[in-house]
């Protein structure tokens, strides 16, 4: 190769080289704009509401801040984006809040711990109304979501494991349509969508998320980061959270706002927060993430992500990814600590120190 | 001189071919080195090391579940389904479109409606095809042939009618019946053409696999793309990208050479 | 014998009338030319006689049969292009109207009667000049050998009419002599009636027994469409003083070619090439 042909190729790729930088991640520093990501699901739904009626304002103006919520039609996407540093807080489940960002090395934070899921995950068989009668069956879920996750603790609850069955990944938007198809005769899955696979009359519900309550925890989490350096973004999360819970609670205007915005009327967003053991005030959610019981849900949940390799292909036990509770004990590593249950906003919410 | 009588010479062309490539490649190793040295577990932009151990797990090793290796079969999966429907896209691009092209009472009769049904976007057609086919295997050949058996039919039947009238008048004038016409002159031209249009339609084909695998599946390649991706791991995703990639690309290469060594005649009627 | 007449016969397109009352017979084993300018609808009158296209009013009558409205192995063809398949080897070309004949399945030939259909291709292969060519593809041949090869595949089949459709116009002059010797040649040694259109007036005369020109008599714009060409028989001296006149003309080219007296029927076999022909016609060519 000439000497011309290989200064040009040096120059090109160390012009390549320079653009590389707008890939760098986004450095953590005290900062004043900040991005929530948070996508539809009855547990999240308050997020859309303090949108639209100017609650994430009032809070962001209070601080001096400002606070851009956006909405992910796609779940994982919304994770994925936070993950890769595009938003500071996202709406996820601990499961998946372990799985991705934390095993991601993305140390994070559960700000809020706003609901678990109490029969609003479920397991449906088509023409078989007991949870034997899954053997050997296929089963339609979103792999490696919470419905595979009650799955494997459904099955063990009756003493079977997943090799017992044979699990197909589905779309979450196609599967009340798969289930309408002949040869699907067994899915996991969530409300809405368990409440339309219902509607028909050879549906039977065998399993749901009551019989595991607590297991499924649905969150506000942030880049610990972001947070340690502005603590004034935890207490504004903190605060538009409980002014929407008192919404909800006190005005009949904030539940339809939000039935609507998730695509259903009153009667079906009830239906929902029937199932859904939503935390209303600050003190509820703090008594159950101070609790010992969450200590112990977290390891069943670690080790379910371990099992499936989730937590990452070096990861040499559950407790590979460090859970740090409020009291600062810790589930796993020391070391690798990436999930973290911190109480403190939600407490300056109860003491009325926002 | 004008930009346009600029030409490289032989080291200059190699070296603009491979300058993207490169440009490309040290783009991705100093964004992943500056990620990673921020974040040693980054998911984003994993290094080689890290997709090195990945393809090793994928591709290497058993996976230790279910004892298969994930990487083949989900290569064997996608593959058996792709190039069984491009099978029978090929079968019925062939037929209709030879019938369509030649015969004016099939023409008039069947034309406008395979013009039509090839302008229907076939990926709206998933939801429709998943209700009525079911989730396996079936709906998903069916979304590839729909998605590309109509454009070759239509590609078929065009060049069916770019042959020359005087071939199909001196057939006649030998004494060929239709069907002699149709099974001597017509369909051996017709194939390597069929070729030209397959090759094409590789790209589409795959798109369709790909998405018909996100939906529903519980093996290959683009059903592994959507199911890691919930865990945002890209030191499986990219390998599997650029498997898919090099499997497309050889495939047209397979294709490209077959039409040479299988009809030596085409490149100079084609000339002509 | 297979004399061809046209009866009373008018092509119309619409209201576009190309040919106007066409009457004529043609007498077996004579070598007709077709001559006139772009338009005139002798291209028309050979696609008519082809089988291609159906007259409007009137009837065609080969050997006193009405004419089937589409092509047959009794009427041979040569285009000027594209009259050769480009995906068989130049003895496939040949042999391919035995197989058709042969085998209406598979319109193949295997074993003994593949190579009795191959040793018959082969010699007339050798007859029209491409023997040493057999395998190659037709786009490896130069223009002249490809209508070399398209005269051989129509003879393989013994039609009674050859039609010629410009098969000479894209050839070099040197070539076109060579060929013009193969395919008086070819007349001369064959059972064959042979109808050529040519823009060409000097190859007209030159090739042909009859030379027929078309014109159209009605020139005015109003009448170009209403009225189609039509012909008219006169005496080659007249003919030869008024030739590019308005009126449309019938020649019997002079001094008058014979073909060759076939042995018993056995069409070519021995016979000799005839080359007393008329010598310098291209000078009588007007224009």
């Amino acid at each position: 190769m000439n000497r011309s042909v290989s200064r040009f190729l040096t120059g090109a790729v160390a012009a390549a080289a320079s653009l590389t930088l707008a890939f760098s991640p986004a450095h953590a520093a005290e900062k004043k704009d900040f991005k929530v990501a948070w996508s539809i699901y009855v547990g999240w739904m308050p997020w859309g509401y303090a949108t639209d009626t100017g609650i994430v304002k009032k809070w962001a103006d209070k601080y001096g801040i400002t606070i851009e919520v956006k909405q992910f039609n796609d779940y994982v996407e919304s994770i994925n984006q936070y993950t890769a540093g595009a938003f500071d807080a996202v709406t996820l489940t601990n499961m998946d809040a372990l799985s991705i960002p934390a095993a991601g090395g993305v140390d994070t934070t559960a700000v809020i711990v706003g609901d678990y899921s109490n029969g609003n995950d479920a397991i449906i068989l088509k023409g078989k109304d007991k949870l034997e009668d899954i053997k050997g069956q296929t089963v339609n879920l979103v792999e490696f979501s919470v419905s595979h996750y009650l799955l494997a603790r459904a099955l063990e609850s009756v003493k079977l494991a997943e090799k017992d069955v044979k699990v197909v990944n589905t779309s979450d938007a196609d599967m009340a349509s798969a289930y309408a198809t002949p040869d699907v005769t067994a899915v996991a899955t969530w409300k809405p969508i368990v409440s339309t696979i219902l509607e028909s009359p050879d549906a039977k519900l065998v399993y749901d998320s009551s019989s595991i309550p607590g297991e499924i925890i649905d969150l506000m989490a942030a880049n610990t980061e972001v947070l340690k350096d502005n603590p004034k973004f935890g207490k504004a999360l903190a605060g538009i959270w409980y002014d929407t819970m008192k919404a909800l609670a006190e005005d009949k205007a904030a539940k339809e706002h939000m039935a609507k915005a998730s695509g259903t009327d009153v009667a079906g967003f009830d239906d929902q927060l029937k199932t859904t053991k939503l935390f209303a005030t600050p003190a509820d959610a703090i008594a159950f993430t101070t609790g010992a019981d969450i200590k112990a849900k977290s390891e069943l949940v670690s080790t379910f992500l371990f099992d499936k390799a989730l937590l990452g292909k070096d990861a040499k036990s559950a407790g590979a990814i460090g859970i740090e509770f409020p009291d600062k004990s810790v589930f796993g590593e020391k070391g690798n600590v990436k999930l973290r249950f911190d109480a403190t906003y939600m407490q300056a919410a109860a003491d009325g120190k926002l | 001189m004008r930009l346009i009588n600029i030409k490289p010479d032989r080291t200059w062309t190699f070296a603009l071919a491979v300058l993207p490539f490169l440009a490309l490649l040290v783009a991705y190793l100093m964004g992943s080195a500056m990620r990673l040295a921020e974040n040693p577990n980054d998911k984003l932009l994993p290094g080689f090391g890290a997709m090195a151990e990945a393809v090793k797990h994928m591709a290497l090793q058993p996976d230790p579940r279910s004892g298969i290796y994930l990487m083949w079969n989900d290569t064997l999966s996608s593959l058996s389904l792709l190039l069984t429907a491009l099978a029978v896209s090929t079968l019925i691009a062939l037929v209709v479109g030879i019938l369509i092209g030649l015969l004016p009472l099939v023409g008039a009769t069947f034309g406008p409606v395979v013009a039509v049904a090839s302008m229907v976007p076939p990926l709206a057609l998933l939801p429709i095809l998943f209700i009525i086919m079911g989730l396996g295997d079936a709906a998903k050949i069916a979304l590839i042939v729909i998605g590309t058996a109509l454009k070759l039919v239509r590609d078929v039947a065009l060049r069916v009618k770019d042959l020359p009238r005087e071939q199909i008048i001196k057939a006649q004038t030998l004494g060929a019946s239709t069907w002699q016409i149709g099974t001597r002159v017509v369909l051996p031209q017709m194939l390597p053409r069929l070729i030209d249009a397959v090759r094409l339609e590789l790209g589409p084909a795959w798109l369709f696999l790909i998405a018909a695998e996100a939906i529903a599946a519980d093996a290959g390649l683009g059903y592994r793309i959507f199911l890691v991706r919930r865990y945002l791991a890209m030191d499986v995703i990219i390998p599997y990208v650029i498997w898919i990639t090099l499997l497309a690309f050889l495939m047209d290469l397979a294709l490209r050479l077959l039409q040479q060594k299988a009809f030596p005649w085409f490149a100079g009627a084609r000339a002509a | 014998m297979t004399a061809i007449v046209f009866d009373k016969v008018w092509k119309e397109y619409g209201d576009h009338v190309v040919l106007e009352r066409i009457e004529l017979s043609i007498a077996p084993r004579s070598f007709v030319a077709l001559v006139g300018p772009s338009g005139c609808g002798k291209t028309t009158f050979l696609r008519m006689l082809l089988g291609e296209e159906k007259p409007t009013r009137g009837q065609i009558l080969v050997g006193g049969v009405p004419l089937k409205a589409e092509p047959g192995a009794d009427r041979g063809v040569v285009f000027q292009r594209y009259s050769v398949f480009p995906h068989l080897t130049v003895l496939q070309n040949v042999i391919i109207g035995r197989e058709f004949e042969e085998s209406p399945l598979l319109g193949k030939l295997f074993g003994f009667r593949r190579r009795e259909a191959e040793a018959e291709a082969r010699k007339l292969l050798d007859a029209v000049g491409l023997k040493g060519h057999e395998d190659k593809y037709p786009a490896a041949l130069s223009g002249g050998m490809q209508q070399r090869l398209a005269l051989a595949q129509a003879l393989n089949r013994k039609p009674k009419i050859l039609l010629l459709d410009e098969p000479f116009g894209a050839l070099d002059p040197g070539i076109r002599a060579d060929i013009h010797v193969l395919i008086r040649r070819i007349w001369n040694e064959n059972d064959l009636t042979v109808v050529m259109v040519t823009h060409d007036l000097s190859e007209a005369f030159r090739l042909g027994t009859r030379v027929i020109a078309f014109e159209r008599p009605r020139n005015r714009p109003e009448e170009l469409e209403r009225y189609g060409a039509t012909l008219d028989d006169v005496s080659v001296a007249e003919a030869l003083s008024k030739a590019g006149a308005s009126v449309t003309r019938d020649f019997d080219v002079w001094p008058k070619k014979v073909a060759a007296a076939l042995p018993n029927g056995a069409a070519g076999a021995g016979a000799q090439l005839d080359l007393k022909l008329a010598p310098a016609n291209d000078s009588q060519a007007p224009g």
